[in-house]
C-alpha cells in the first residue's frame, strides 16, 4: 500500500497543474509537491466519493438571464458535494461544524461562541421588512453565503503577497485606515473594496462601507481575520455577517435573486444536496410515498410503527399512504394466498386522486412506491420500482443493507428526493437549451427502457474513441505494470464506458453493467448536467455490486478451483460533456480489497488522462450531433395543410383515406368531394417539384410558404407518375385546387426552406432519399425510437436533432408520440412475460391453446392520431388538420427488439414494413 | 389452492357495507359456475381492508397480482361488491362494468329500497339467492356490453331511451328466465326506477322470439295476450320468421362485407346501442368462442388505454390525445398444443371511430396491415345505415 501512496502524489501533482494543456503528459513522475487531489477531502468514510465541480466558463452560461452581480455562489469555481451533507440531512452543516471545531482547538474561538449560538448575528431584516428610514438606527446584520477556494487562493497567495481576506473573500480592507481610538483588536472591518471577480463581489450582496462582523459566526476583527480565515480547510461554503453600513440600501440589496436562477442551476443543487424551496414546494402537495416494510412482525416488542424500516417523505399528503400500510401488508400476504403469485399494485382514491401504488415483495420485506396516477401512470410506476429495486441492489447490495442501516438513512433520503423530483415535475429539473418542453415528456419513457441511447458515430470516431477506452482497459500504465513494483495491482478494470452529452458513445461493458450504471448516473440526473453544463471535474467512485457475479462454472475443475470473492467498484469520472465509467474488479487477478478502498488516485487519473486524449474526437462528436442524422427526420409542421384545404377536410371523415377511394366505388356525392379533398392535399404536397424540379424545388416553393415537402426526389417525372397513379380521377380537379392554394400561405416555414438553400446540393438531396426510411416521395418520418435488449441500447433522434424540427405542433407530436409508446410498450411487456411463461411450460397444456385467444403475443400496434396547432386563434375558421401513426412492433426473433415509430398517415403503411427492417443497423 | 385458482376463476362476493355481513357470493372457474368458494378468511379480510381504508378516508379500489385483480366497489355506502379474478386479460376496466352490472341485477329484481335500507339481512339475503340463482352466475362470467344473450331486434323509442343497466340486463334476464309461453315479471330499474317496482311481461310469439313490455300496475296479462298477439303480431308472422334468421349472426344475410372480416362490433355512443357478431367470413379462423374473447380483449385494451370510456367520448376539445384508430396483430408465436399452427396466429383487430360510431374488426391474417384502415372506414360505412 504504501507503495501505491507514493504513487498518488507523484500523478496527483502532475494531475493539479493544468491538465489541459498537457494532455499527452500524463505520466511523469515529478517528486516534490505536496498538493493532494481536489476531491480528496470529499471521500468519505466508506470510501465512496461524489465530487462535482463546474467548469468555470459554465458560470456565464449557467445564468444567462441573471444580471452578472447575481451570480450566487455556485457559479464559483469549486464546489463539493459530498455525502457528509446527506448524513446529516442539512447543507453544509457539517462543515461548519467542524470548522467551528478546528476554530475552537486552536483557541481561536471565544467562550462566549457557544452561549451566544443560539442567537447568533442573524439576520434582523427578517423581522422587519418594512422598517423606515426614520427608525433609530439599529445595527443590522446580514449574511452573505459566499464560496471559498484556498486552494485556488494558495497560489496567487504566494506570487502576491495578499491577504486572505482579499485573496479568499476578495474584500479590501485597508487596516491604515482605521481609527485609532478603537484600538488593534476591536478595530472592525470595513470593506473599502471589491476585487473584481472574487466571491464577495461575486454574491452581489457585499457592499462597501459594510463591515465583517464574522465569519461562521465567529466574531472577527482586524486582528484575528488571517488566522479564522486560514484555517478554512479546503473548498467550501462560508457564511458571513456584515453589519450593514447604510440600512436605506436594504432594498437593493435584500432581492436576491432566487427566482433567476435557472432550473438547471436546481438540478446542480439538488444534486449537492441543498434543499432547493421552488422544487420542495411543489411536492409538498402531491400524495406520494415509498416505505420499506417488514412482514415479519416481532409480536414480543409491539412498538407503534415497528414494521416501517425506512419511509420518505414526511410531508402530510404522504402521512395518509403511511397510515394505511395495513392495507398493503394484508394485500400482500392474503393476496399471495388466494391468487398464487405476488401482489404488484393496488390503486387507491386519496381526497378524490388516484393514487397507484407498486409493489416490490423480496424475502420477508415489502418495498412500497406509491405515485398519482395522474403524473406516473401504472404500468410506468411498476417499471420504476423495478429500477429503483435494482439501483439499491447495484449501489447496496441488497435492498435489506440498503434499507436497514441507519447511516444510510439521510443518503436514502437524498436519493429518494431526486427520485420524487424526478417522477413528479421531471420538467423543472431538465432544461436544455432549446425551450421545449421535450425532455420532460420524453424522459417519463425513455428513461424506463431498459437500455441507454447510443449515437452511432463515423467510423474513424468510432475506431478512435474505441482505442483510447482499449489502452485504459488494458491497464498497462508505465508504471503500473506488476513488474515494475513486483506486486499486483488494485484493481482489474473489466470494461469502460463512454458518455457524451448524455448519449452513449461507446461501450466495452457487459450490458446489464451498462444498463446498471447507465440507470445510476440517470437516477442522478447525470446525462442531462453533462448535456447543458461543462463539467469542471467529477469523480464519483462506489463499491457496486453486479447483478450477475461470476460464478463458478459447472465444470468439475470449478468445484476444485473456487472463484475468489471479486469486489466491484465503479468509478465515474466526467470531464466537460464527457462522462467516462469504468468498473473494475478487485480480487480475481488484483489482489483483494481490504475494507472500504476509497478512489484510488492512479485510475481517476488515467481515466481523466483518456478523458483529456479523447478531447480531440469532440469536435467530430459534435459535429455529428449538429448534422442531421440517418434516417432523417421530418417536422410535423411541414405537413399541415393550409387552411383552405383544412377547410375541405372538415367537410369530409378525416378517417377516409385513398385506399378507401382506389379501391371502392362511389357512393354519394359527399364522398366524391372527399376523393377531391383527398386528391387535391396530395397533389398539392408534390407540386413544388412540378415547375423547378430537383433540390431547388424548396427555394422556388418559398413563395408557397406551406408546401410541405422536405426530402422530395429530384426526380419530378417520377412524381408526376406517381401522381397520376394516384389520383386517376382527380388530376383535373385537384390542378385547380393547386392553384388557389399556391396563393394562400399561410404557414410559412423557414427554417426547412433556409436549410434547403443553405446546404442541400443536388448530391446531396439523393444522399438524403438513399437515407430515408419511408417510401413514397416525402420523407414522411417523424420520430423514432428502436430498441435494442440484447446489447441494452437504444437510437432515438437526439435532442439537438428535436430542437432543429421546431414547429408549432411537432412537440406536441413528440409528446402524444411518447405518451403513446408507453402504452404500446405496455402492452408488448405483457406479451415478453406471457413468452417467458411459455418458455417455463412447453409441454402442451390446455392453457396456451386457451392463452391463444386473448391478445397477449401482441407483435404489432398501432395507433392513429390527429393533431392540430395549439393556440388557434382564427375564431372562424377551424384548425388545420394532421393525421399520423404511432407504431411499436415486437420482435422476438433473432433478438428481441422493439420498434417504434411515428410517420405521417400520407404515407403507404408498407413503408413501415421497411422501417422495421432497417432497424437502424442496430441488428448488425 | 393456489395451483387450481390459477386455472382462469373467477369470484364474485357482495356484502353489506356497514355491517360486513356477506349477502351471497358467486364462483365461476373457466367460464362455467363452479361450487367452489373463497373461504371465509378471505373474504373477511378482502372486505376487511376496504373497511379499513374507508375508516382512513381512503378508497381501495383495485389491487392486482402477476396473473390476478381484485376491484372493490361500494354502492350506495349500503352494498359493498368485490370481484376477484385470476382470467387471462382481466382488466380493471372490466371487473369494474360487471360490479356495476351485478348491483343494476340486484336493483332490477329486489329494488334499491330494500338494498339501501337492509332491515332484515336475513331476508335479503334469502331474496336475493332466489332471485339470482341463474342469473348472477350467468353474468359472472360474461362481459357486459359486448356479448348480451339475447338481442333486441326492434325497440320502441321508448325502450331505446332506458338507461345502461337496465337496457342491458332486461334481454339477458329474459334469457335467464325458464321457458314459458308468458311471463309476468316484476322488475326495479337500476337507472330509471330503483324504488318502484314495474312490471315486465313477455309474450313468446316465436321458439326465440320474445315480446318483451315494460308496463305499470295495469293491463293484466291475461287481456295482453289476446289483444296484442291477435291484432298485431298475425299479420306480421312473416316478417318475425324472417328475424329469425337474423340470429346468430346478427346482420342480414347478403350484406356486403369483406370475407377477411371475422366478427365485428360496432357500437353507437350516443344511442347506446351495439351489434355485434362473430358469425362471419367462413369457418376457418379460430373458433366463435374464441373470437367473442378476442374482440372481447380487444375492446378493453382500446377502452382502458386509447379511446375514453363511452360515457365521456363526444367532449369536445380533447383532440390530440385521443386516437382515430388503432389496431393490433396478434403474435404467430403461440404454438398449439400438438404443435399445431395456433389459429389465433397473426390475426388483426382494427378499431376505429367516427363520431358517435365505435367500430371494432377482428381480420383474418391474410389481410395486409396498411389496408386494415381503409377496410374498418368502409365496413363502417357500409354499416352506417343499420345503426
Amino acid at each position: 500500500m504504501a507503495c501505491f501512496l507514493r504513487f498518488k502524489k507523484h500523478i496527483m501533482c502532475i494531475n493539479s497543474l493544468d491538465p489541459h494543456k498537457q494532455p499527452g503528459l500524463w505520466l511523469r513522475s515529478s517528486d516534490s509537491s505536496d498538493l493532494e487531489a481536489e476531491w480528496s477531502d470529499s471521500v468519505q468514510k466508506y470510501g465512496e466519493l461524489f465530487y462535482l465541480e463546474l467548469s468555470d466558463s459554465e458560470e456565464e452560461s449557467l445564468l444567462p438571464e441573471a444580471p452578472a452581480v447575481n451570480h450566487v455562489r455556485f457559479s464559483e469555481n469549486k464546489i463539493i458535494f459530498d455525502e457528509d451533507y446527506l448524513r446529516e440531512g442539512r447543507k453544509y452543516e457539517p462543515r461548519l461544524k467542524k470548522f467551528s471545531k478546528i476554530l475552537k482547538s486552536r483557541r481561536l474561538l471565544p467562550k462566549r461562541y457557544n452561549k451566544k449560538n443560539s442567537s447568533a448575528p442573524v439576520s434582523i431584516l427578517k423581522h422587519q421588512p418594512t422598517q423606515k428610514m426614520g427608525i433609530i438606527l439599529q445595527q443590522q446584520y446580514k449574511d452573505v453565503s459566499v464560496f471559498v477556494n484556498p486552494k485556488n487562493a494558495t497560489v496567487i497567495k504566494a506570487k502576491e503577497h495578499l491577504k486572505l481576506l482579499e485573496v479568499l473573500l476578495g474584500i479590501i480592507h485597508q487596516s491604515k485606515w482605521r481609527r485609532k481610538a478603537e484600538g488593534a483588536n476591536r478595530a472592525k472591518l470595513v470593506v473599502h473594496g471589491l476585487l473584481p471577480g472574487g466571491p464577495a463581489m461575486k454574491s452581489g450582496q457585499v457592499l462597501i462601507g459594510d463591515t465583517l462582523a464574522a465569519v461562521n459566526d465567529v466574531d472577527v476583527t482586524s486582528e484575528n481575520i488571517e488566522r479564522v480565515l486560514s484555517c478554512i480547510p479546503g473548498p467550501m461554503q462560508v457564511k458571513l455577517t456584515f453589519e450593514i453600513a447604510n440600512s436605506g440600501q436594504k432594498e437593493t440589496i435584500q432581492p436576491k435573486q432566487k427566482k433567476a436562477q435557472t432550473t438547471g442551476s436546481d438540478l446542480v443543487r439538488l444534486l449537492w444536496g441543498e434543499e432547493v424551496q421552488n422544487l420542495q414546494q411543489n411536492l409538498q402537495s402531491t400524495p406520494h410515498i415509498i416505505m420499506y416494510l417488514t412482514l415479519q412482525l416481532d409480536s414480543e416488542t409491539s412498538k407503534e410503527e415497528q414494521e416501517i424500516l425506512y419511509h420518505y417523505p414526511t410531508s402530510e399528503a404522504s402521512q395518509k399512504l403511511k397510515s394505511v400500510r395495513g392495507i398493503f401488508l394484508t394485500l400482500c400476504d392474503m393476496l399471495e394466498n388466494v391468487a398464487g403469485t405476488h401482489v404488484t399494485s393496488s390503486s387507491l382514491s386519496l381526497n378524490e386522486k388516484l393514487v397507484h401504488v407498486a409493489y416490490w415483495k423480496e424475502d420477508d420485506k415489502l418495498l412500497l412506491i406509491g405515485l398519482p396516477a395522474e403524473e406516473v401512470p401504472l404500468p410506468q410506476l411498476r417499471n420504476m420500482i423495478e429500477d429503483v429495486a435494482q439501483i439499491l441492489k447495484f449501489m447496496y447490495g441488497s435492498l435489506n443493507s440498503a434499507f436497514c442501516e441507519v447511516e444510510n438513512t439521510a443518503r436514502l433520503d437524498h436519493f429518494f428526493n431526486l427520485f420524487f423530483q424526478r417522477a413528479i415535475q421531471p420538467e423543472k429539473l431538465y432544461s436544455r437549451t432549446s425551450p421545449q418542453p421535450y425532455d420532460a415528456s420524453s424522459s417519463l419513457f425513455v428513461d424506463t427502457l431498459p437500455g441507454v441511447q447510443w449515437l452511432t458515430l463515423p467510423q474513424e470516431t468510432q475506431m478512435e474513441i474505441d482505442m483510447a477506452l482499449s489502452d485504459l482497459e488494458a491497464a498497462d500504465f508505465a508504471e503500473l505494470s506488476e513488474d515494475y513494483y513486483d506486486m499486483r495491482r488494485l484493481y482489474t478494470i473489466l470494461g469502460c464506458s463512454l458518455f457524451y452529452k448524455g448519449y452513449l458513445v461507446c461501450s466495452h461493458l457487459p450490458k446489464d453493467d451498462l444498463i446498471d450504471i447507465a440507470m445510476y448516473c440517470r437516477h442522478y440526473c447525470l446525462p442531462p448536467l453533462v448535456s447543458e453544463q461543462r463539467i469542471g471535474h467529477l469523480v464519483i467512485w462506489r463499491e457496486v455490486f453486479r447483478r450477475h457475479p461470476l460464478r463458478p462454472t459447472s465444470e468439475p475443475d470449478a468445484q476444485v478451483f473456487r472463484e475468489p470473492e471479486g469486489r466491484y467498484f465503479l468509478l465515474i469520472v466526467g470531464l466537460k460533456h464527457f462522462l467516462l465509467c469504468v468498473l473494475l474488479e478487485a480480487g480475481g487477478c488484483a489482489s483483494k480489497a481490504i475494507g472500504h478502498p476509497g478512489p484510488d488516485c492512479i485510475y481517476v487519473d488515467q481515466a481523466k488522462a483518456t478523458l483529456l486524449q479523447l478531447e480531440g474526437v469532440e469536435a467530430s462528436l459534435d459535429e455529428r450531433l449538429a448534422s442531421p442524422s440517418n434516417p432523417c427526420l421530418s417536422s410535423a409542421d411541414w405537413f399541415l395543410p393550409s387552411s383552405r384545404d383544412k377547410l375541405e377536410s372538415l367537410t369530409s371523415s378525416p378517417l377516409l383515406t385513398k385506399l378507401q377511394h382506389t379501391s371502392r366505388a362511389i357512393t354519394s356525392p359527399s364522398s366524391r368531394r372527399r376523393l377531391f379533398s383527398d386528391y387535391s392535399l396530395k397533389t398539392r404536397k408534390l407540386s413544388p417539384s412540378r415547375g423547378s424540379g430537383g433540390s431547388d424545388n424548396g427555394v422556388e416553393g418559398a413563395g408557397e410558404g406551406s408546401g410541405p415537402s422536405p426530402h422530395t426526389t429530384p426526380d419530378p417525372l417520377r412524381k408526376q407518375g406517381a401522381k397520376e397513379a394516384q389520383s386517376p380521377g382527380g388530376a383535373q380537379a385537384s390542378g385547380a385546387l393547386l392553384k388557389a392554394t399556391k396563393k394562400k400561405a399561410t404557414l410559412p416555414n423557414p427554417f426547412h426552406l433556409g436549410r434547403l438553400k443553405k446546404d442541400l446540393s443536388e448530391k446531396e438531396m439523393e444522399l438524403f432519399d438513399a437515407m430515408k426510411l419511408t417510401s413514397g416521395t416525402e420523407n414522411t418520418l417523424f420520430h423514432y425510437v428502436a430498441l435494442e435488449t440484447v446489447q441494452g441500447i437504444f437510437v432515438t433522434p437526439t435532442h439537438e436533432e428535436v430542437a432543429q424540427l421546431h414547429g408549432s405542433i411537432h412537440p406536441q407530436l413528440i409528446r402524444n408520440f411518447h405518451r403513446c409508446c408507453l402504452s404500446i410498450r405496455t402492452i408488448f411487456q405483457q406479451s415478453l412475460k406471457c413468452e417467458k411463461k411459455k418458455a417455463l411450460n412447453v409441454e402442451g397444456n390446455p392453457r396456451s391453446a386457451h392463452a391463444a385467444s386473448f391478445l397477449s403475443p401482441v407483435k404489432e400496434h398501432g395507433v392513429l392520431f390527429e393533431c392540430s396547432p395549439e393556440n388557434w386563434t382564427d375564431q372562424k375558421k377551424p384548425p388545420p388538420v394532421m393525421a399520423y401513426w404511432v407504431v411499436g412492433r415486437l420482435f422476438l426473433e433473432p433478438k428481441p427488439q422493439e420498434l417504434y415509430v411515428c410517420f405521417h398517415d400520407s404515407v403507404t403503411e408498407i413503408a413501415i414494413e421497411l422501417a422495421f427492417k432497417l432497424s437502424f443497423g442496430l441488428a448488425t | 389452492m393456489a395451483e387450481e385458482s390459477a386455472a382462469g376463476a373467477v369470484h364474485l362476493l357482495c356484502l353489506a357495507a356497514s355491517s360486513g355481513v356477506p349477502l351471497f357470493s358467486r364462483s365461476s372457474r373457466g367460464g362455467a359456475p363452479s361450487r367452489q368458494q373463497l373461504p371465509f378468511s378471505i373474504i373477511g379480510s378482502l372486505n376487511g381492508v376496504h373497511m379499513f381504508g374507508q375508516n382512513l378516508d381512503v378508497t381501495l379500489r383495485s389491487a392486482r397480482t402477476e396473473d390476478s385483480a381484485v376491484v372493490w366497489k361500494t354502492f350506495h355506502d349500503s352494498i359493498t361488491l368485490i370481484v376477484l379474478s385470476s382470467e387471462l386479460g382481466c382488466a380493471e376496466l372490466r371487473l369494474e362494468r360487471l360490479l356495476e352490472l351485478v348491483f343494476g341485477a340486484m336493483v332490477l329484481l329486489v329494488g334499491l329500497e330494500e338494498l339501501t335500507k337492509i332491515r332484515n339481512v336475513e331476508r335479503l339475503k334469502k331474496d336475493l339467492r332466489e332471485a339470482l340463482a341463474g342469473f348472477a352466475e350467468e353474468m359472472g362470467s360474461v362481459f357486459a356490453s359486448l356479448v348480451a344473450g339475447g338481442r333486441v331486434v326492434v325497440g320502441t323509442e321508448g325502450w331505446w331511451r332506458l338507461g345502461a343497466p337496465e337496457a342491458v340486463l332486461l334481454p339477458w334476464l329474459v334469457g335467464t328466465l325458464p321457458f314459458q309461453a308468458a311471463r309476468d315479471y316484476p322488475v326495479y330499474l337500476p337507472h330509471g326506477s330503483p324504488m318502484v317496482p314495474h312490471r315486465l311481461l313477455t309474450l313468446t310469439l316465436l321458439p326465440g322470439l320474445e315480446l318483451c313490455v315494460l308496463c305499470g300496475p295495469q293491463p293484466p296479462l291475461s287481456q295482453v295476450e289476446p289483444q296484442v298477439l291477435e291484432r298485431w303480431w298475425q299479420p306480421l308472422l312473416e316478417p318475425l320468421r324472417a328475424c329469425l334468421a337474423l340470429t346468430p349472426r346478427g346482420i342480414p344475410a347478403g350484406f356486403p362485407l369483406h370475407p377477411d372480416i371475422l366478427g365485428l362490433l360496432l357500437l353507437h355512443l350516443e344511442q347506446r346501442r351495439g351489434l355485434f357478431t362473430v358469425d362471419l367470413g367462413g369457418e376457418e379462423g379460430p373458433s366463435p368462442s374464441a373470437r367473442r374473447r378476442l374482440l372481447r380483449s380487444f375492446y378493453v385494451l382500446v377502452t382502458a388505454t386509447h379511446f375514453p370510456p363511452e360515457e365521456k367520448a363526444e367532449e369536445p376539445g380533447c383532440p390530440t390525445g385521443v386516437p382515430r384508430a388503432c389496431y393490433v396483430v396478434c403474435g404467430a408465436a403461440a404454438e398449439g398444443p400438438q404443435g399445431r399452427q395456433d389459429p389465433g396466429a397473426g390475426l388483426r383487430l382494427v378499431a376505429v371511430q367516427a363520431g358517435p360510431r365505435r367500430l371494432l374488426l377482428l381480420v383474418s391474417a391474410r389481410s395486409p396491415t396498411y389496408a386494415l384502415r381503409g377496410l374498418a372506414t368502409r365496413t363502417l360505412h357500409a354499416l352506417t345505415p343499420l345503426l
